[in-house]
């Protein structure tokens, strides 16, 4: 909602993101924050930065398939972990370079996802749920007892870090730039995706099970689709993950990572990618608060014992997602646009 | 042949027994439509007030055990009514998303309330083997076995031949119907709620007994779904019966595909058959057909 007196005189301009000057600075101003937040602050910041960037492109992968098209996706962290898996192999036995592997760890779990896919195509709600929880399950008894050679087995796998004009990413915040540039790309992919003609054939198979056929939309491709787009985005979630970590093996990769992506993306809002931005945010916000305040608690002898602090996190996420559920079911980003709009027809409320 | 026998009879045992957790599913879904997937961490609370009754309280063994079911169906009340009540009405998704919340949230509790560390249960059933013939039983499971027949009987008749329990069947068949009929279906939702979570813990005596309580059990909840769903997530009897083809294939399938597969098989067999009853017939062997399908 824009105050009155804004007009558009082009659908063109009326369609974009960034309307009016205010906005672009505004756009303009975070970008530089961004970039410039390694000179702010230290190593240990830019690792919770980076890390929560790799998780936010696997969150909006998330938001692809459950947000815009509908179909539950419990399974996330298992494509996220084909990803890593497949980033880690090629960079390491076949030395490609990461431009090279992070897309094609994105396909690869694209690929793999289709598999898991296909019964959308015929089952929907909690039955789809199960057999993406089913991909979950089976992908680290099925990776560790693939041929050593492949994945490194049980061991998994260890990983150089990345390699651009023979200059090494090794750096916290050579890695943090690396990131944020794959955030920034894939995040205006998903911002522009829910108004393409594609997202909104997704839009329309979540609504509805029958009109989007009658309307020349094929449910068939479309679910398929859905679900290669948002495993493609946690397939490169994963290769970031791969080359920041520098090690894969199948116990990161739990369902437990599944459900705390889908609880960020509740938390923030299913419905759209600014949804994935802000539920990645207060998650890992409320993570690094409750992680810092259990480290200070620990080493003041207050006779509160760190496990309890730690286990907390639990308790707020999961009370968290019911609360959102059961109050605001359109999560924080429906929240930030109430404000949003408040805050530019102040001081004149129509209401 | 021995051999052989021996281990479909184990895998008749551990399948009654993935039975009767999945019949905590059937008895919860029938009335509230809500699958909860959180029943592993319900049934690990359901543990861990044993414990405290018998360990911590030092109650003795009978007394401990009517107190912690108690609690354990107040326990399950206080989840429908202040969970699962306000979302009566909202579509599949958020009911899902809710027990996940759940999941977490208890997960979070359990480690709050009594640490995480792993601990003895008390051991409540026999433990040991008997000797049969040529064939050796399990007899905490054998027991459990048992219970659970008795159990699902017990269920089977009063879904089928008490006012209450027809009052769940109507709810379980059409919630706008049943209430026109002037059923309840909250209240309904509440009873289900109590037994289910009743149901988890007897099956935890069973699972437990002896053993090491800590909060990978929960895991039992995820096993036990392919079993739910084999059998139909409507069908209280169904459930045990599911539960002794997943488990006699699973028992078979560790010995005699696990060798060549280096384990794998045993783990992956429940989901497998999970995948293949979703594609071909998602009801299931005995649910019934109002199926959400596309």
């Amino acid at each position: 909602m824009l105050p009155s007196g804004v007009y558009f005189e082009s659908f063109d301009r009326e369609g974009r993101y960034l309307r009016t000057k205010p906005q672009i600075a505004c756009f303009v101003g975070l970008l530089v924050l961004l970039a410039g937040f390694p000179f702010l602050s230290n190593d240990y910041l830019l690792g919770i930065a980076s890390m929560m960037y790799i998780t936010m492109i696997a969150v909006f992968g998330l938001q692809i398939t459950v947000g815009m098209a509908g179909q539950i996706n419990l399974g996330q962290s298992a494509f996220v972990g084909i990803g890593a898996y497949v980033a880690a192999a090629l960079s390491g036995s076949a030395g490609l370079p990461f431009w090279m592997t992070i897309p094609a760890a994105g396909l690869a779990a694209g690929s793999a996802s289709i598999l898991f896919g296909l019964p959308a195509v015929r089952v929907k709600g909690f039955y789809l749920a199960l057999t993406t929880i089913a991909a979950q399950v089976i992908f680290p008894i099925v990776v560790i007892r693939l041929p050593v050679a492949w994945f490194g087995g049980p061991n998994g796998l260890a990983m150089e870090p990345a390699h651009i004009f023979g200059r090494t990413l090794g750096s916290p915040m050579e890695m943090y730039y690396l990131c944020l540039a794959v955030l920034l790309v894939l995040g205006t992919f998903a911002f522009n995706l829910q108004r393409s003609r594609v997202g909104r054939a997704f839009r329309a198979l979540r609504d509805n099970d029958i009109v989007p056929g009658v309307l020349g939309i094929n449910p068939f491709r479309y679910k398929i689709l859905a679900f290669f787009g948002g495993a493609f985005f946690g397939g490169i979630s994963g290769a970031l993950y791969a080359y920041f970590v520098r090690y894969v093996t199948t116990d990161q990769f739990t369902l437990w990572l599944s459900v705390w992506y889908i609880g960020m993306l509740i938390v923030g809002g299913l419905h759209s990618p600014l949804g994935a931005i802000l539920g990645t945010l207060f998650i890992t916000g409320v993570q690094e608060t409750i992680h810092h305040v259990g480290t200070l608690l620990l080493a003041s002898h207050s006779g509160i014992s760190g496990g309890i602090v730690f286990a907390s996190t639990n308790v707020v996420l999961g009370g968290a997602i019911i609360i959102t559920l059961i109050f605001e079911p359109y999560g924080l980003a429906h929240r930030w646009n109430l404000i949003k709009a408040a805050y530019r027809i102040w001081p004149y409320s129509h209401n | 042949m021995v051999d052989f026998l021996q281990i479909v009879l184990n895998g008749v045992l551990t399948g009654l027994v993935y039975g009767i957790v999945a019949m905590s599913f059937v008895v919860i879904y029938r009335a509230s439509r809500i699958v909860n997937l959180a029943q592993g961490e319900v049934l690990l609370v359901g543990a861990y007030f044993l414990w405290t009754a018998i360990f911590g309280l030092h109650l003795p063994l009978v007394l401990g055990l009517v107190v912690a079911l108690a609690a354990c169906m107040g326990f399950g009340m206080i989840l429908e009514r202040t969970i699962f009540r306000p979302l009566i009405g909202q579509p599949a998704f958020s009911i899902v998303m809710a027990s996940i919340g759940l999941m977490i949230l208890l997960r979070g509790l359990i480690q709050v309330a009594w640490g995480a560390q792993d601990r003895q249960f008390p051991g409540i059933l026999p433990g040991g083997a008997l000797q049969v013939g040529e064939f050796l039983f399990n007899k905490a499971l054998l027991i459990g076995a048992a219970a659970t027949v008795l159990l699902v009987e017990a269920l089977n008749w009063y879904f089928l031949h008490t006012d209450s329990g027809l009052r769940l069947a109507a709810v379980a068949e059409d919630h706008v119907t049943a209430l026109s009929m002037g059923v309840s279906v909250p209240r309904a939702a509440n009873i289900a709620w109590v037994l289910g979570v009743g149901l988890a813990s007897v099956a935890a005596v069973i699972v437990l007994s002896g053993t090491i309580l800590g909060l990978s059990v929960s895991a039992i909840g995820f096993r036990a779904l392919p079993v739910a769903l084999l059998g139909g997530l409507e069908s209280v009897r169904g459930a045990p019966l599911a539960g002794v083809i997943i488990g006699v294939g699973e028992a078979l399938a560790s010995e005699y595909l696990d060798p060549l597969t280096n384990g794998a098989m045993s783990q992956v067999f429940p989901f497998l058959i999970m995948i293949g009853v979703l594609l071909i017939r998602p009801q299931g062997l005995f649910g019934w057909k109002i199926i959400e399908r596309v």
